[in-house]
């Protein structure tokens, strides 16, 4: 027994030995994330995009090469989380970290980069509380509210008066209802009923068909991505709420790696979000020309454009310190930043170090070869996160 | 006579006994690793506290035959328990421990208290029940739980006044190993007592224990409810070194996960749960870190070939290796 721990912890050492010496002393960025299991697809976003940043903008940044190094946390485990960020820190001697897909995870990183003084980028969690636990994060991916509130401005006015509004039992589903619920009331439209369905509903006829008896002007959704929204868009397909004239009105539902998979009964939903791929502009199409050149299959969508507007954020940190482990100076410097993103314009709040962007409307139509694409036709310019005024 | 005295002191000799080797060897063991693995403080300090949790998953299937596919219910408990008891109450690790030990065991005693009336398949059913139950209750009390978002923000004193949890896990993973040398303790003295005998006697044949007047119903309570309290206390150490606790502290992947390991290392041993805990996450954590995004292959192949060549776990191993020096012994 412990002659196999002594093996272990040789072969380790001996790994992680030949691991330093190799390296020129790069600055170091440790990225968690889901690489393994049902969540693995945050993962494969995030490393694509990183890569197709660095095709981009090259691996050094003031004369200092920056290496990414990828620990898998499974899925939501604060637990595994934690201790993956601290072998980034102390064994890998990390300076930046990056990643956080769900919540939980983000805010057990908290207590350890307040103490070790990591800059800590959020690529995608979207709760509003999570840069409030320390200094040392920013995010660059959204909020919940903050996505949530412009689709209920739109819909007031689009004369959309009476709502039944679905969402999945859970935080983000919660959070997502009560942003919207409050900017409808307050706006004047009228909720007729507030569903919750189960995390593990799999038939979604009964929720739809009890919303459609409510006749209400609109329906809107909040689903966790995968097989969820496949379900819940049949259903809504299959009870023929749209041809009732029952809009649908969501946020990251007819999300790009979902989208083709949604099929025609996709066509014409309505979601509000801050990324497209389908999103014309230059920046968007340089980055999906960079990285479509690495991975021909690739699909972009809101993780990986927060993945990649992390790598930029680090980088503009990096460059801030000239390499240097200066973690108070490096998050001073992205406070306030504002740059073009493949999503469109950008700016990392000062106080909350979250992003202000455009949120846009967009309906689900056929692209030039047959494609479903999310087609933006409206712009809620520069959006703050309106959780942050919560709390 | 001179001569068989001296054959009797040497037989002595031989089987004198260490009082508390195996709790000392576990602590020697975990200094070595915090020797040699300096800063993989958080993952050993995860090993640690998984091992007391399969380790009273072990008390229930490998001593006393209770198949059970949801022990996470007491872990969970545990651990938003302690979580909770450090917000609002008081944060000092101990009490805290204490607390997330008692409702790991009122758990089990009020769960078991209509579970263990039956047996089997509906039993390992109606364990998924209640911690697909407690699951759910947490979800929706996001209030006091922080449902999908986890619960976090609460502190833990330092322990005993004096040592803090510090940002490199030294204090958790000390504080982590104790309470595992001290569980393993309590569960050797146990399963050598008449009482654990008795568990032995429960897997073995229920219906016999019944007819030979044995209280049967009443000793699978109290052992359900010494498993649920460890398994609370896991739970409580989790939370108070890692400071969130998530809802897959509930979840039925973990009470899964765990059975694997105790079936890796070997069931109905002691060191089975040690050993297949150990090596089910460094099996895993190395593997993740060559290939993090196809490691589970490698769990998968580790699985299959102990499963398929060592059907008593890893333990087996060991047994095959002790037969072997005996046969050299006597050969000599």
């Amino acid at each position: 027994m412990l002659k196999l721990k002594l093996l272990l912890a040789t072969s380790l050492a001996a790994t992680t030995l030949t691991m330093t010496a190799q390296a020129d002393d790069p600055v170091k960025v440790g990225i968690v994330a889901p690489l393994s299991g049902p969540f693995s697809d945050y993962g494969q976003q995030f490393r694509q995009a990183i890569d197709a940043y660095q095709a981009q903008h090259g691996k050094s940044v003031g004369g200092h090469s920056v290496e990414f190094i990828y620990k898998d946390n499974g899925g939501p485990d604060p637990g595994r989380t934690r201790s993956v960020a601290q072998e980034l820190i102390v064994q890998e001697q990390v300076d930046y970290l990056g990643g956080f897909v769900f919540t939980p995870n983000a805010l057990a990183v908290a207590p350890l980069i307040n103490k070790a003084k990591t800059p800590a980028v959020i690529f995608n969690a979207a709760t509003s509380a999570i840069t409030q636990q320390s200094d040392y994060f920013v995010r660059t991916s959204y909020t919940t509210p903050q996505v949530s509130v412009p689709v209920a401005v739109y819909a007031k006015e689009e004369g959309i008066d009476k709502v039944v509004t679905l969402v999945t039992d859970y935080g983000p589903g919660i959070d997502a209802e009560q942003a919207f619920a409050k900017q409808f009331e307050k706006d004047g439209g009228e909720i007729l009923r507030s569903v919750r369905m189960p995390m593990n509903t799999t038939d979604f006829g009964p929720f739809v068909q009890g919303a459609k008896s409510e006749a209400p002007d609109a329906i809107y959704v909040f689903l966790p991505g995968g097989p969820p929204t496949y379900g819940f868009v049949k259903a809504y397909a299959d009870n023929g709420l749209m041809e009732e004239g029952i809009r649908f009105l969501g946020t990251a539902e007819t999300q790009e790696l979902d989208l083709q998979t949604l099929g025609s009964s996709a066509l014409g939903l309505h979601t509000g979000f801050h990324y497209s791929q389908a999103h014309d502009s230059p920046e968007n199409q340089a980055f999906l020309d960079s990285l479509h050149s690495l991975y021909p299959d690739a699909i972009a969508n809101w993780a990986s454009v927060g993945a990649y507007d992390g790598a930029h954020v680090i980088y503009k940190m990096i460059e801030a310190t000239g390499g240097e482990k200066k973690p108070e100076a490096a998050v001073d410097a992205v406070k306030g930043l504002s740059w073009i993103s493949p999503r469109g314009p950008m700016m990392i709040d000062s106080d909350y170090r979250s992003p202000i962007q455009n949120v846009y409307m967009r309906k689900v139509v056929k692209g030039e070869s047959g494609e479903l694409v999310n087609k933006e036709f409206k712009v809620y310019e520069e959006q703050p996160d309106y959780g942050r005024f919560e709390e | 006579m001179f001569e068989s005295k001296v054959v009797a002191s040497n037989a002595v000799k031989r089987h004198v006994k260490v009082p508390l080797l195996p709790e000392i060897c576990i602590l020697v063991a975990g200094v070595v690793c915090f020797y040699i693995f300096p800063s993989n403080l958080g993952f050993l300090t995860e090993i640690v506290v998984m091992a007391l949790f399969v380790l009273s998953l072990d008390l229930l299937l490998g001593y006393t035959g209770i198949a059970t596919l949801g022990q996470a219910a007491m872990f969970g408990a545990g651990a938003y328990c302690a979580g909770l008891f450090a917000m609002y109450v008081h944060p000092d690790p101990l009490i805290g421990l204490l607390v997330a030990g008692i409702i790991g065991a009122g758990i089990a005693l009020v769960s078991g208290s209509f579970m263990l009336r039956t047996h089997g398949l509906s039993f390992i059913i109606l364990t998924i029940a209640v911690a697909e139950l407690l699951f759910a209750a947490a979800n929706q009390a996001q209030d006091i739980t922080g449902g999908d978002n986890g619960l976090y923000g609460f502190a833990v004193a330092p322990l005993f006044g004096i040592f803090e949890f510090d940002f490199y896990g030294r204090t958790g993973f000390f504080y982590s190993l104790s309470i595992l040398a001290l569980a393993f303790l309590l569960m050797r003295q146990l399963v050598r007592s008449p009482f654990g005998l008795a568990a032995k006697g429960l897997r073995e044949d229920q219906e016999r224990m019944r007819a030979l007047g044995y209280p049967v119903y009443r000793h699978l309570m109290i052992i359900y409810a010494i498993a649920g309290s460890m398994a609370g206390v896991a739970g409580g150490l989790s939370a108070q070194t890692v400071q969130v606790v998530g809802l897959q502290s509930l979840s039925f992947t973990l009470s899964a996960e765990a059975l694997v390991m105790l079936i890796l290392g070997g069931t109905g041993r002691l060191y089975g749960a040690l050993i297949g805990t150990v090596i089910f996450m460094v099996v895993h954590h190395m593997a993740a870190a060559l290939d993090p995004s196809t490691w589970m292959l490698f769990i998968g192949l580790l699985l299959v070939t102990t499963v398929l060549f060592l059907p008593k776990g890893l333990m087996q191993l060991f047994d095959i290796f002790m037969a072997w020096i005996k046969v050299g012994r006597r050969s000599e």
